[in-house]
């Protein structure tokens, strides 16, 4: 079979899986923060426990009206959803799931993942710009602020188990977190990258306490608010992609992505275990969103760059340090 | 675009028109100016209200307030319908905090009647009262910090902890009188209902597991860094702006004001109770917010004391109503005062001897409120003036009538 | 280098998410206060003030309504709508409307009915699609009374707690105040 074939399977099996994923994810969350809030969340549909609530939440938005306003800059609108979605999904052909099942296995995984994850900044704006709409425009101008001011810690963090193992594939940073504690998250270093790689991921998801470009009570839900039907869809789709990818990128860099008792031995035992971590970095950034009150974006910023940026600096520099004094960890 | 300055007059706004040129000196190039709407349909204006903000790009330069969407005509209304029909429609004025607006016209109307009132009843209304302080205290807790932190997050979580408490409140008055939100519970001379069997026994396990949920939501919310920077410094309200604007309630007590009307001019036996007044110095949201939680505290104190020291006797010095014509009051006018949840609801009535008021004026404590936005919001980013409105409080029942 | 300040108030700071994340975590365990209506309704208090009805006596079965009116007059938002029919023993209710869609439930009709004849029960469950169906006549006042648990708030019942203990002989007294304080249950 030529590769490209290959590909082109293995790239529409990860799709399919992650679509799905990411629809049941929702429910995941919902339910969670059902429970903390003393309610019990979706119940009737797909009874008990809202098991088709997805499914009937997806055929909704598909049998919607799709309302475009006039004064839209009609292919800046139209586009945009489509500018959001696609970086949010081709972060997910880096991921190796288990060692050899993934889309493709680039030894400059994280790069690329950094990189192309970034670029969901320019589909968010095309939608708060082309929507004609002073919330949207408002709330897209925030999101530049403070995603581009984010992007910096978030990358500086996910640094630094690259530097603790030495490469940027990310079989390779797994293989390197090998042996009983070996995580990176059971070391000093990799406990505080770990900390600041979460906080700059909440900020560079919109995630509450950071989510001042969607602002539900002063800007009614931001650069979406003009979309309605299956582009809202789309856009949700991508938020909660991005946000399923980054869990699974923390979860790789320093939980150990697929390693765990028998993972060595069977594929899927790996990619359970994977998918798990993957759930729990998930679990704490939603716990995280539904505990706290939004901040000012201008104290947003504030916090970037003159807390979590320079920590995240000095966290990369004393990693380098101690990785050229010790020489690369090894196992 | 129209240029608009803030108004002048005042310590606050010109330190706010101050803080708002130096934003604009420091460098925002052009005087590129937003008008923006924000409301009347929107999820944070606590009712129907519109402001049209005037922005440079995140900076409130101006406010323009609009009210009246929800007007009613209560004020002719209570000049078409007589002093027995009237109570229960009386409490539609400031709806969350329905038992103190009825008490305002009651009261209103036996002073100009010059009805006593037993003291048994007395004892019911502050009761009634200050239960109904806790519960309108936990919807505010709970909208503003979901106008704070969104419908989907933490601020959420603050709102339906808030809500929780407040039903088990809103079932104490639903056995008491069978309503849950507009209750009718004050009649010309009295209350209309006694209390149930056991209902003294559920009021207080209720007030004492209010009492330890209080810790729960001081432990989110206090030390949090989140909300210490959003509510520190924000909307500071200064005393002498307080005083010459004219606000009430726990706004001025915030702001150092030391009134409060059940000590100030004591209604309805409040003499009987030390009310204990807390008062703030400095004038921020966070300053508000620490006066409202001890008044939560304040008012579970004296739901405990009333029940102690609740007397025997009749609820009502006239009979029951029999007839819609029933209540007649002689020529006279006269204002009652009453320390609402929001702040002084007031009502002066003219009455003319016969079984309706001839004029009823309604004193909002939310309309005198919300007339500091335009003093204390220039100069605040959007997200501010969430926050600010959330600190005010404003019913607009009271504001529109 | 940072000041001291600087270590204290980050101190502080993940002292305060730790709070607040450990307040959530613990309503995470607590059981949720949902009451799943229709499944389980919950249970509704004797003095509920649900829709209106009209009652039959109990000894003779005749309706008590004797279409006094007073209810019409009293009603703030004026939803009754009532004829007498006027006959030897005692007068009747000819025709008694009431706009349930406009109603206010402040019981100010309950309250002032000589014969106890208007009534809340204990239920509001009326949802239609059809507002013509709200607009209860006296035939739909009476069935909705004999199909629903009424409440425990009566004319006379009102007016008995509202009234001012009459004076009284002494031990007639003693009597007479435990009856008027008794908030029948």
């Amino acid at each position: 079979m030529p590769p490209v074939v290959k590909y082109a399977i293995a790239g529409f099996i990860v799709l399919n899986v992650v679509i799905g994923l990411v629809t049941y994810v929702t429910l995941l969350e919902r339910k969670f923060a059902a429970r903390m809030q003393s309610r019990i969340g979706p119940y009737y549909v797909g009874w008990p426990h809202g098991w088709l609530q997805p499914i009937a939440d997806a055929l909704k938005l598909m049998m919607k009206e799709d309302v475009v306003p006039t004064a839209a800059d009609r292919w800046v609108y139209n586009l945009a959803p489509i500018a959001f979605l696609i970086p949010c999904i081709l972060i997910f052909a880096t991921i190796p799931f288990a060692p050899g099942l993934g889309v493709a296995d680039l030894n400059i995984g994280v790069l690329f993942f950094l990189a192309v994850s970034s670029l969901e900044i320019v589909g968010l704006f095309m939608g708060g710009w082309g929507s004609n709409n002073k919330y949207a425009l408002i709330s897209a101008m925030r999101a530049v602020n403070q995603i581009i001011s984010y992007d910096l810690p978030f990358v500086f963090t996910a640094l630094v188990p690259v530097v603790l193992a030495g490469s940027l594939q990310m079989s390779a940073i797994v293989d390197a977190q090998r042996g009983l504690f070996g995580w990176y998250v059971c070391t000093p270093l990799g406990l505080l990258a770990f900390v600041a790689f979460l906080v700059a991921t909440l900020a560079a998801e919109n995630r509450v306490p950071f989510d001042i470009l969607e602002a539900e009570s002063e800007l009614v839900a931001g650069f979406r608010v003009e979309y309605s039907g299956m582009k809202f869809a789309l856009i949700q789709l991508a938020e909660y992609a991005h946000m399923i990818g980054t869990s699974f990128l923390g979860a790789l860099l320093f939980l150990g992505g697929w390693l765990g008792p028998g993972a060595d031995r069977w594929l899927l035992v790996g990619s359970v275990w994977f998918l798990l971590k993957a759930m729990f970095v998930f679990l704490v950034v939603t716990w995280v969103r539904w505990s706290f009150v939004r901040i000012r974006v201008d104290q947003i910023l504030a916090i970037s760059w003159k807390l979590l940026l320079p920590a995240s600096v000095l966290l990369l520099m004393a990693t380098a340090l101690m990785v050229a004094l010790q020489g690369p960890r090894a196992g | 675009m129209p240029d608009r300055r803030a108004p002048e007059a005042s310590a606050g706004a010109a330190t706010a028109e101050a803080k708002a040129v130096r934003t604009l000196e420091i460098g925002y190039g052009g005087n590129e100016r937003l008008v923006m709407n924000m409301g009347p349909q929107h999820p944070s204006a606590h009712g129907v209200f519109r402001a049209i903000l005037t922005l440079e790009g995140e900076t409130v330069v101006a406010v323009d307030a609009v009210i009246g969407y929800l007007h009613r005509c209560h004020e002719k209304l209570a000049e078409t319908l007589t002093y027995v029909q009237y109570p229960s429609i009386a409490s539609k004025t400031d709806y969350v905090s329905a038992m103190t607006a009825e008490l305002t016209y009651v009261a209103a109307v036996e002073k100009v009647g010059k009805i006593d009132v037993p003291r048994r009843a007395q004892y019911l209304r502050v009761l009634v009262a200050e239960l109904q302080r806790i519960a309108s205290h936990c919807l505010w807790l709970g909208t503003w910090c979901m106008d704070m932190g969104g419908a989907l997050g933490g601020g959420a979580t603050v709102f339906l902890y808030a809500i929780r408490e407040r039903e088990l409140i809103l079932d104490l008055f639903e056995s008491l009188t069978g309503a849950r939100l507009l209750y009718g519970f004050h009649q010309v001379g009295g209350v209309r209902y006694d209390l149930p069997e056991g209902w003294a026994a559920t009021c207080r396990e209720t007030v004492a597991l209010i009492e330890r949920r209080l810790f729960e939501y001081e432990a989110m919310l206090e030390d949090n860094a989140f909300f210490l920077v959003r509510t520190q410094g924000v909307g500071v309200i200064s005393p002498e702006l307080a005083l010459d604007v004219g606000v009430c309630g726990p706004l001025a007590r915030g702001s150092g004001i030391k009134y409060d009307v059940r000590t100030a001019e004591p209604y309805s036996s409040y003499e009987d109770f030390a009310v204990k007044v807390p008062v703030e110095t400095a004038g921020d949201c966070y300053a508000r917010y620490k006066v409202r939680m001890a008044e939560f505290r304040e008012s579970i104190r004296l739901v405990r004391a009333v029940l102690d020291g609740l007397p025997e006797g009749a609820i009502s010095s006239r009979p029951g109503v029999k007839s819609v014509g029933q209540v007649r009051i002689p020529k006279g006018e006269g204002y009652t005062r009453v320390e609402g949840a929001r702040g002084e609801l007031g009502c002066y009535l003219v009455a003319d001897g016969g079984p309706k008021p001839y004029r009823l004026k309604w004193r909002g404590a939310s309309f005198s409120n919300l007339s500091i936005l335009p003093h204390i919001i220039p100069g605040c980013k959007i997200a501010d003036v969430v926050a600010i409105m959330g600190s005010v409080d404003p019913v607009f029942g009271e504001v529109d009538r | 280098m940072p000041a001291d300040g600087f270590w204290s108030e980050t101190a502080q700071l993940v002292r305060a998410v730790g709070r607040a994340l450990s307040i959530t975590f613990r309503n995470f365990w607590r059981p949720p206060v949902t009451v799943q209506y229709p499944t389980v309704k919950r249970v509704y208090p004797d003095r509920f003030r649900g829709i209106l009805a009209l009652t039959y006596d109990k000894e003779t079965g005749e309706e008590n309504c004797i279409g006094c009116r007073l209810c019409e007059f009293i009603c703030p938002p004026q939803v009754i709508k009532v004829e007498m029919l006027k006959a030897e023993k005692r007068n009747w209710a000819k025709t008694f409307t009431l706009e349930l869609y406009s109603c206010e439930f402040c019981e100010l009709c309950v309250q002032v009915c000589p014969t106890d004849a208007i009534i809340m029960l204990k239920t509001f469950d009326l949802a239609t699609a059809d507002r013509r169906e709200m607009l209860l006549d006296k035939d739909r006042l009476h069935a909705l009374g004999l199909q629903h648990e009424p409440s425990w708030a009566t004319g006379n019942r009102l007016r008995d707690m509202q009234a001012p203990p009459k004076p009284a002989k002494a031990e007639g007294k003693a009597a007479g105040k435990a009856e008027a304080k008794e908030p029948a249950e």
